[in-house]
């Protein structure tokens, strides 16, 4: 079966050193796994916030690094504390209007842009947060982090199984969406052009 | 195969997935990483530096005898005296909340709630209490929680009755609340648990996902599912809250009622029949809960409802393999059950 695959000697190591103390180690982890957690922020806050939540997430990692219990589990634990803390975005900023309606911000932001190719990307990302979050999450690293499935299977902690699986459904669900897009209220040339 | 080219990115490029790629790759992580080194620069671990004093040796380890001796002194007399550890900030939302014979009744009064500690709300009080690493809870009326644990990483809570409401951000497996029926351990969420005066439960998610147990039976609550549970039988069977009526009366007669095996029956087709594709949460969990005999038509239908990922069998299901289960659940993209099984020996059941 296709289980995760991951060069487990070598993560085990950095974290085992991040725990340690090892500031560059945890950096490296920083490396691997910024685009798992900006992803998973992205389908959840608003773009404008991401980049500064992806460094609290790392920060609240960095002081949390002893309550993971088993090491080779971090990707997971590191995506659940991500998850929580876009949670915890709402709740803190009071802002469920706006989690209840992603598109309505996105469409929002997007009105001060001029462009079309930039318009088009705000409403596809828009639709793309509508899904239900177990397709929006992998879809969102596969196309707006560019991160190949076997890559997100390995750092979310799932099998490559219900990695393939979720992407296909979502994306058939993507599809579907923007073409109910394409018929509906927005002007075609919006959705066709590149 | 088809989908190659969304999956890893090989074989024939599929102009919609690689039009999205161009469109929606504007939004890709591009930040550096913030200077780790640095951060532990400016938090540096207290040193002492006794080889900066010109003290004699024997001075020295006298002092340091003489210091340790009186911060033992004080940590023990502290621990007996207020019980140590963190405590939960409370703060009155209406009523007078109380704790012992302390009640909340001015609107900017506070109070802590320490371990052995219970918050009592009456029929017109409602409190909620904080802990800044871990979460908000709102305490409604007629309440009264405990405080059971807390140390940094591990927090527990005792729901002896009424309702609160829990917002965590604290990691997966930190948060605990015991209840007279199950163990609620928190897997990173928000949710709602009610306790009757009975002792039965019932667990709401609203975010995340929740683990609930007793007695060796789990359930997961993910977000929009409710469970219920019962003493000494534990947590029931969880569902999604917008399951028809049919499907709800039938699951609740199932896993609580005292029926006949031909009753038992009867419901589970029930269940089977009127189960939407959104209901395979409840399915997958059936699949452990019902005999050898009807475990069988559970997957049929479960199958047919979630198809399972490649590396999951029938036969495998059937004699409740572990793996598959977990690899099944996770392709219901709730959350990853590894999660679960990593904390789930962390803490001991009622």
């Amino acid at each position: 079966m296709a289980q995760p695959t991951t060069d487990t000697s070598a993560e085990d190591a950095l974290v085992n050193a991040a725990r340690a103390g090892d500031r560059s180690a945890f950096g490296l982890l920083y490396d691997r796994y910024a685009r798992m957690v900006h992803g998973i922020l992205l389908c959840r806050v608003p773009p404008r916030e991401v980049d500064d939540l992806v460094q609290e997430v790392f920060l609240l990692a960095l002081r949390k690094l002893d309550s993971l219990r088993d090491i080779s589990r971090f990707g997971a634990w590191l995506s659940t504390i991500t998850r929580n803390r876009a949670n915890d975005y709402f709740r803190r900023s009071d802002s469920l209007d706006r989690a209840m309606d992603p598109e309505a911000e996105e469409l929002a932001e997007s009105r001060t842009n001029d462009h079309v190719v930039e318009q088009e990307a705000a409403m596809t990302l828009a639709v793309l947060r509508t899904l239900p979050e177990t397709y929006r999450e992998p879809l969102t690293l596969r196309l707006v982090e560019g991160m190949t499935g076997p890559e997100i299977a390995m750092r979310i902690g799932l099998t490559h199984g219900s990695v393939r699986v979720n992407l296909h459904r979502g994306m058939q669900m993507l599809r579907e969406k923007l073409a109910e897009r394409v018929q509906g209220n927005l002007p075609e040339k919006t959705l066709g052009a590149e | 195969m088809k989908d190659d080219y969304l999956w890893d990115g090989s074989g024939e490029p599929d102009p919609e997935v690689q039009k999205l790629e161009n469109l929606l790759g504007r939004y890709r992580h591009d930040q550096p990483a913030p200077a780790f080194d640095q951060l532990s620069e400016e938090r540096p671990a207290p040193r002492w530096g006794f080889a900066s004093f010109r003290f004699s040796f024997q001075i020295a380890a006298v002092a340091a005898v003489l210091l340790i001796g009186v911060a033992a002194f004080l940590i023990i007399r502290a621990r007996l005296a207020s019980n140590a550890g963190p405590a939960w900030e409370i703060a009155r939302i209406e009523g007078a909340p109380r704790v012992g014979w302390h009640s909340l009744s001015a609107n900017s009064e506070t109070a802590k709630l320490k371990v052995g500690q219970t918050l009592v709300t009456d029929n017109t009080s409602r409190a909620s209490i904080t802990l800044d690493e871990t979460g908000r809870i709102e305490v409604d009326a007629a309440s009264r929680l405990r405080v059971v644990a807390s140390r940094p990483g591990h927090e527990r809570l005792s729901l002896e009755r009424g309702t609160i409401h829990a917002t965590i951000w604290a990691p997966p497996g930190e948060f605990v609340v015991d209840t007279p029926s199950a163990v609620a351990v928190d897997l990173g969420c928000v949710y709602t648990l009610h306790v009757d005066d009975s002792g039965a439960g019932l667990l709401r998610t609203t975010m995340g996902w929740v683990g609930f147990k007793l007695n060796g039976r789990e359930s997961f609550i993910p977000a929009g599912a409710v469970c219920a549970t019962r003493p000494k039988i534990g947590p029931g069977t969880p569902y999604l809250e917008d399951a028809p009526t049919s499907f709800r009366d039938a699951l609740t007669k199932f896993d609580f009622a005292k029926i006949t095996p031909q009753e038992r029956n009867v419901l589970l087709g029930i269940l089977l029949v009127d189960a939407r594709k959104e209901d395979a949460l409840t399915l997958w969990h059936l699949l452990s809960r019902v005999s050898d005999t009807d475990r069988p038509g559970v997957y049929d239908r479960l199958a047919a409802l979630a198809p399972p990922p490649k590396d999951v069998t029938r036969e495998g299901v059937l004699r409740l393999d572990q793996k598959m289960l977990d690899s099944w659940w996770n392709s219901l993209g709730y959350g990853d059950v590894y999660l679960w099984h990593m904390y789930e020996r962390t803490w001991s059941e009622k």
